[in-house]
């Protein structure tokens, strides 16, 4: 018997490995969370030469990684990065720069200099935008992955902010186009505040314990707190059928 | 026949339980030795010890109380030897993949293995399937046995019977319900319900895994259902333990055996009910849960335990208070296990407060208090049960010279070992780390008396493993 129970087990795990694959669920925002960002040398586009952590240092930085010959995500994006942080309530205990760099070798820092005419951000002092000779390093140090496409010339890649604290970590990243609140989180973040943050179940989640409605910020409860009801209920079952077919039988 | 069957498959379970505990509490103190800085693991084997140590302890405990329960069970009803050798077949198969998918497949979540830490690409992708798969193993096996004794029991009590209700009303029933049978079949439903909500755990696990993500899991969900497994399973073996106690302290001390009376009744009544609901109190810094269930969690976790162990400490203080006792290692094991017990629990009720547990979430004080009711509160309940099972059938009365000297280490090397963790703990040590980076720098020491206290008590424990196993093989190779 012991034999058997052994044999089955042996083949039913190696079946059930051979059949695995990864899940991939998209965990890539929380990648690299509280590393130190690769320290770039960075050339500005007034002309002055500092480092990724020398920046980092003086204010905490939202960086913004671009290319300035793109034609899809980075133009709506930065503008979308404009106008939340635009939106902002001043507030003088959460100070904070945006550095705008390129990802892009062939960018040049006339090419950035073009950029922050067009975005209206020359003269800002809270925003720089630089280009770097290590954004291998980098890129590699965040987890950001651009693909070049001969094809159509472009680079395929994430629309990313990363939030650095004055320390240099990595504290928050947003993937996407993201809203005003969604900012003013990351500003909160770098500034070393807690911020709770929580994943929403998506599409593909159908269990989960509260349906949360981010419009109305209510809660409802989900077909999840079934799953959790289940196992008392179930038991409570058991104990009166066990109790009911023992009875049944002696008598 | 019957007797010796059950007598010899005990016997191997304690041997099991006792070499299992001996290799678990090596892994402990390498752990604490990495900690300390005086040995260098690369942390991903830090953390295999730590699954590994962590999972292996909580299973070698759960099954020393079904093993005892289901020894002690057939004084009054006829269990089934079936049920407890496919226990002991899945329990065996279960640890073996268990000790494969770290050792060999690297696999290093954490005893908890929380969602959706086991399914991330960290290790090989085999390891994965082949923890799950143990835990499954181990799962059937002790959902078999834990059906098994619960009929074993409901064949002779009625439901009303078996939670003693007819001594609320009535102080001598026509039926009366021993201690004993109110607190297995009081565990048995906890060990029954924690083991139901793992089946939907792994069910939930397995389907994201199997459909390479197109089906994902809430995280919140995932989290209430491993510690409703998780914690519910670590309470009732405790439990278990202390029905040992209810059947055995009055009988080895020599005292009036203990009777169900309406306060026993009530509180162990209530255990049943709200160490369901205890384990909410994991969920506090988990934002999203609704402020409600985290309230339920903290006065579910002061009503689980309070009411019963009011009752036992008053127990077995009616018991022993000026009585002549005849002390023997399994009663002395038995008190000091009790007086663990409480420690522990004072020590967990403090951090169930929600206010405390702001500073105390994820420090070493809850590895240090649930160590307290571990190693010097259910382990010595098992280990009692264990002297007293293994001289319980020698032809001559068994004289242990080394009973002080055991003893003495044990809660030395158990007090030392604790106060490490406790120190460490209101100190803001965070538990869980591999290495103490330099700002934790007093984590260091901390973890040196923690590993020197050890081994001590591994002494004592090895010296207990001797002479029990001999006890057992004997009585394992004759008649
Ligand atoms: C002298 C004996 C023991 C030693 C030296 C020891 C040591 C340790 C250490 C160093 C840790 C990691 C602490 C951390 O978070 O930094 C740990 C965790 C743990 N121990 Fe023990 N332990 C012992 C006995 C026990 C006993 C008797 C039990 C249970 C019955 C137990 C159950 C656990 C569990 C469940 C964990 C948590 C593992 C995890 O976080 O995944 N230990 N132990």
């Amino acid at each position: 018997m012991l034999k058997n129970v052994v044999y089955t087990l042996v083949i039913i795990t190696c079946l059930c490995s051979q059949a695995w694959s990864q899940p991939q669920s998209d965990l890539r925002e929380e990648e690299n969370i509280y590393e130190q960002i690769y320290n770039a040398p960075l050339k500005l586009i007034d002309g002055k030469s500092t480092t990724v952590l020398q920046l980092a240092e003086k204010k905490p930085l939202i960086l913004a990684l671009i290319f300035t010959r793109c034609s899809g995500i980075c133009s709506p994006y930065l503008l979308q990065l404009k106008e939340n942080i635009k939106s902002q309530s001043a507030d003088a205990t959460k100070p904070f720069n945006v550095l705008v760099l390129s990802f892009d070798s062939e960018d040049s820092v006339a090419d950035m200099v073009n950029l922050a005419k067009r975005f209206e951000l020359l003269d800002d002092n809270n925003w720089h935008f630089a280009i770097t000779d290590s954004i291998t390093g980098l890129i590699k140090s965040v987890g950001f992955h651009p693909v070049w496409n001969d094809n159509i010339k472009q680079f395929d890649h994430d629309a990313l902010l990363v939030g650095i604290n004055t320390q240099g970590f990595i504290i928050k990243k947003l993937l996407g186009m993201r809203g005003e609140s969604d900012v003013a989180l990351l500003i909160e973040s770098i500034n070393n505040e807690f911020i709770p943050t929580y994943r929403l179940p998506g599409k593909s989640s159908l269990f989960s314990c509260f349906n949360y409605d981010p419009k109305t910020g209510k809660n409802t409860p989900g077909l999840g707190l079934l799953f959790i009801a289940l196992p008392a209920l179930i038991a409570m079952l058991l104990l009166f059928g066990i109790r009911f077919v023992v009875r049944s039988k002696s008598s | 026949m019957e007797n010796i069957r059950l007598k010899k498959i005990t016997a191997i379970w304690i041997i099991a339980v006792l070499l299992l505990f001996v290799a678990a509490i090596t892994l402990g103190i390498i752990m604490r030795l990495n900690q300390a800085d005086v040995m260098h693991l690369n942390p991903a084997k830090f953390y295999e010890d730590m699954t590994v140590h962590g999972l292996t302890m909580i299973g070698i405990w759960f099954v020393a109380g079904m093993a005892a329960l289901n020894f002690i069970m057939e004084r009054y009803v006829k269990t089934s030897y079936s049920a407890n050798l496919i226990a002991l077949i899945f329990t065996v198969i279960g640890v073996v993949m268990l000790w494969i998918s770290a050792f060999v497949g690297q696999f290093h979540a954490g005893w908890t293995f929380l969602y959706p830490l086991p399914l991330r690409p960290l290790w090989d992708s085999w390891a994965i399937a082949l923890f799950l798969f143990s835990i499954a193993v181990l799962g059937v096996g002790w959902l078999i046995w834990t059906i098994s004794l619960m009929a074993a029991l409901l064949r002779k009590y009625s439901i009303s019977q078996v939670f003693a209700w007819q001594h609320l009303s009535n102080k001598n029933p026509e039926v009366e319900t021993p201690p004993f049978v109110l607190i297995s079949m009081i565990s048995l439903i906890g060990v029954l319900t924690s083991l139901l909500a793992a089946v939907v755990l792994l069910i939930l696990l397995f389907a994201e895994f199997y459909t390479h993500g197109s089906f994902t899991n809430d995280p919140l969900l995932m989290k209430n259902l491993t510690y409703y497994f998780g914690h519910t399973i670590a309470n009732e073996m405790l439990y278990l333990g202390l029905a040992v106690i209810y059947e055995l302290f009055a009988e080895i001390s020599g005292r009036p055996k203990w009777k169900t009376t309406w306060y026993v009744t009530i509180a162990w009544n209530l255990t049943l009910f709200f160490v369901l609901g205890a384990f909410l109190h994991h969920m506090y810094m988990d934002f999203v849960q609704p402020e409600s269930l985290q309230l339920i969690g903290q006065f579910a976790s002061y009503l689980a335990s309070l009411p019963s162990a009011a009752v036992t400490v008053f127990s077995i203080i009616v018991a022993v208070y000026r009585t002549k006792i005849k002390w023997s290692m399994p009663n002395l094991l038995f008190l000091i296990g009790t007086c663990g017990w409480i420690i522990g629990g004072v020590g967990a009720l403090i951090d169930a407060t929600i206010s405390n547990n702001f500073v105390l979430h994820n420090t070493l004080w809850v590895p240090a208090h649930f160590h307290t009711y571990n190693a010097m509160g259910n382990v010595l309940f098992s280990l009692g049960f264990f002297c007293w099972f293994s001289t319980q059938f020698s032809a001559k009365e068994v004289v242990d010279r080394m009973r002080s000297l055991k003893i003495a280490l044990l809660i030395i090397g158990g007090i030392g070992f604790l106060a490490a963790f406790y120190i460490a703990g209101a100190d803001s040590i965070p538990r869980r780390y591999s290495n103490y980076p330099s700002e934790l720098a007093a984590g260091k020491s901390y973890a040196l008396l923690g590993a020197v206290s050890a081994m001590i008590y591994l002494i004592a424990i090895i010296m207990f493993f001797v002479n029990i196993t001999k006890r057992c093989l004997k009585m394992l190779f004759t008649h």
